[in-house]
């Protein structure tokens, strides 16, 4: 009973990171066809910044977290017009400016604090207890807030003129321009949205894991699995991708002898077998480019 | 004159697509813009449009070959020509596109909403919805389908909905009946001469003569890029070379 209440818990926290995580990287490859390698990059840099904040300055968490979701998306926005926005044409070298940008936030981080492992303290310490299983508050509120979150941008996706510039966009962008939608600020927007998703991530999951600068890799895997099982470009997958994932990699660190030495290999088993079956992924949509 | 394109040139790399084309529409007509494939009909929509403009744009910044756009195009007394297409919606002109594209993921209201997309009025929204759904009784009926899901003429019906949602004064028509069959034509080609008497200008791209020449005020005929004939129906069918040339009939 421990052991499945365990797996239940640990199935959901990590499944409403990757949600996060993937849904924020599937709105920005939808809209704007961007493969944004370095949006948990961004995730590691919030990370970072709610250590400067707290630890160092001495504010608050709650003022960092503010802070470094503000911070960071402005440093999306401006990474985007410099560096993505010019060569947006281009998917391919699009992609390898975000492999050199998630590199660059990388080496800067481990010039600052070097190689150290750092943590930060939990918004909210303590635990209770159910059936005898410890959850810590930290763990709950992350949950609470990704779902928060999720509820948010499905309501300003379905429901503004924003989300239906948005929506209309990923779908056919000339079309999109053709009714007025200026069709290069929303794809801005929304970089801004999905790094903001990105920021906000980390910033809800610090306190959990270990601050240090290679940390965006695990879950930058973690998320690209997520997104092949759910269908590139598709929310709705990825919101459902990143569950079964969560759960997937549960089982196995609570169930296979050694299991968390096996974490990674979980995802990568899970795309390599999506990319054999169904290529396009359970909601994916093999494109039909009218661009 | 409501829309007029001055000596208008386009080339995609080093292909000439229009070539010192010279054309014009009035308030309250219905013209057609006939001619071969690849005369480059739906090019000189585009251009109109800005879609060629908006392109332009964007092929500087990739590998792709230059797009050229000379000439003017001049719409209710404004020069529109180096205005990307999303800043000409709100001067009241608009492309219902080739091959309809409906945002097919989204329910048929939302492609609608969609297309008065830059009307801050919810009122005015209302009204033009309700008008569309007069049009286009069957777009009532389905307002919350997925679009995708529905019948090629349904679809037609949606993006020309779609396109009158904009409130516009001068509507472009690519092609509405390109894949439909022979009864769901004709009701669209209905559909297109309810909208001309609502008031609204209509400009029709369309491969299907015979149908088009009787319900057109005036005619284009418009062979590699250029025109070569103008006129009423009546006139452009009299021209036996003209009508096995380029009409095909």
């Amino acid at each position: 009973m421990n052991l499945v209440l365990n797996i239940i818990i640990s199935g959901l926290i990590s499944g409403s990171v990757f949600a996060l995580l993937a849904i924020g990287f599937s709105l920005i490859f939808g809209v704007a066809r961007i493969v944004n390698i370095a949006h948990t990059a961004f995730y590691m840099v919030a990370a970072y910044c709610i250590y400067i904040v707290t630890h160092q300055m001495g504010f608050h968490p709650i003022w960092a977290m503010i802070a470094a979701i503000v911070l960071v998306t402005l440093l999306g926005i401006i990474c985007y017009k410099i560096f993505i926005n010019p060569i947006r044409e281009h998917e391919g070298a699009v992609l390898i400016a975000t492999i050199a940008l998630a590199m660059a936030f990388q080496e800067i981080m481990a010039l600052i604090f070097t190689g150290t492992y750092l943590s930060v303290p939990s918004l909210v310490k303590g635990y209770f207890l159910i059936l005898g299983v410890k959850v810590f508050y930290q763990q709950l509120l992350t949950f609470l807030v990704a779902m928060l979150i999720m509820a948010v941008l499905w309501v300003l996706l379905t429901k503004t003129k924003l989300g239906l510039a948005i929506r209309s966009t990923a779908q056919d962008r000339e079309v999109a321009n053709l009714m007025g939608i200026n069709e290069s600020q929303v794809a801005m927007m929304t970089m801004g949205a999905s790094v903001g998703l990105a920021a906000l991530t980390g910033a809800v999951v610090v306190p959990l894991t270990i601050l240090e600068p290679h940390m965006w890799m695990h879950p930058l895997i973690m998320m690209m699995a997520v997104v092949v099982l759910g269908g590139l470009g598709s929310l709705k997958g990825s919101f459902l991708g990143a569950y079964i994932l969560g759960f997937a990699e549960a089982l196995v660190v609570f169930l296979a002898p050694m299991g968390a030495f096996l974490k990674g290999s979980v995802a990568l088993s899970i795309m390599i077998l999506v990319l054999l079956i169904r290529p396009e992924g359970l909601f994916g949509v093999s494109f039909e480019e009218e661009r | 004159m409501l829309l007029e394109v001055t000596n208008l040139s386009v080339w995609y790399d080093k292909a000439m697509l229009i070539n010192h084309l010279s054309m014009g529409v009035d308030t309250g007509e219905l013209v057609s813009l006939v001619g071969p494939n690849g005369a480059g009909k739906s090019t000189l929509l585009r251009a109109i449009t800005g879609l060629v403009a908006w392109e332009r744009e964007i092929t500087k910044r990739s590998t792709h070959g230059d797009i050229i756009l000379e000439g003017s195009v001049t719409f209710d007394g404004e020069r529109i020509d180096q205005i990307p297409a999303h800043e000409i919606v709100k001067r009241g002109l608009i492309l219902c596109p080739e091959r309809r594209r409906p945002f097919r993921e989204m329910t048929v209201l939302d492609n609608l909403m969609a297309g008065s997309y830059l009307l801050k009025n919810k009122e005015e929204i209302q009204i033009n919805l309700s008008k569309v759904y007069q049009l286009f009784p069957v777009l009532k009926d389905r307002s919350n389908q997925i679009s995708g899901t529905l019948s090629g003429g349904e679809q037609q019906m949606l993006a020309v909905g779609r396109a009158l949602m904009s409130k516009p004064k001068l509507l472009c028509i690519d092609e509405p009946s390109t894949g439909l069959a022979p009864l769901l034509r004709a009701e669209v080609f209905q559909k297109i001469k309810e909208i001309s008497k609502l008031g609204i200008t209509v400009l029709l791209v369309e491969q299907e003569v015979s149908t088009v020449f009787k319900m057109t005020s005036r005619n284009y005929v418009l062979s590699s890029g250029k025109i070569i004939a103008e006129g009423t129906g009546e006139q452009l069918l009299q021209d036996e070379v003209l009508r096995k040339t380029y009409l095909g009939l």
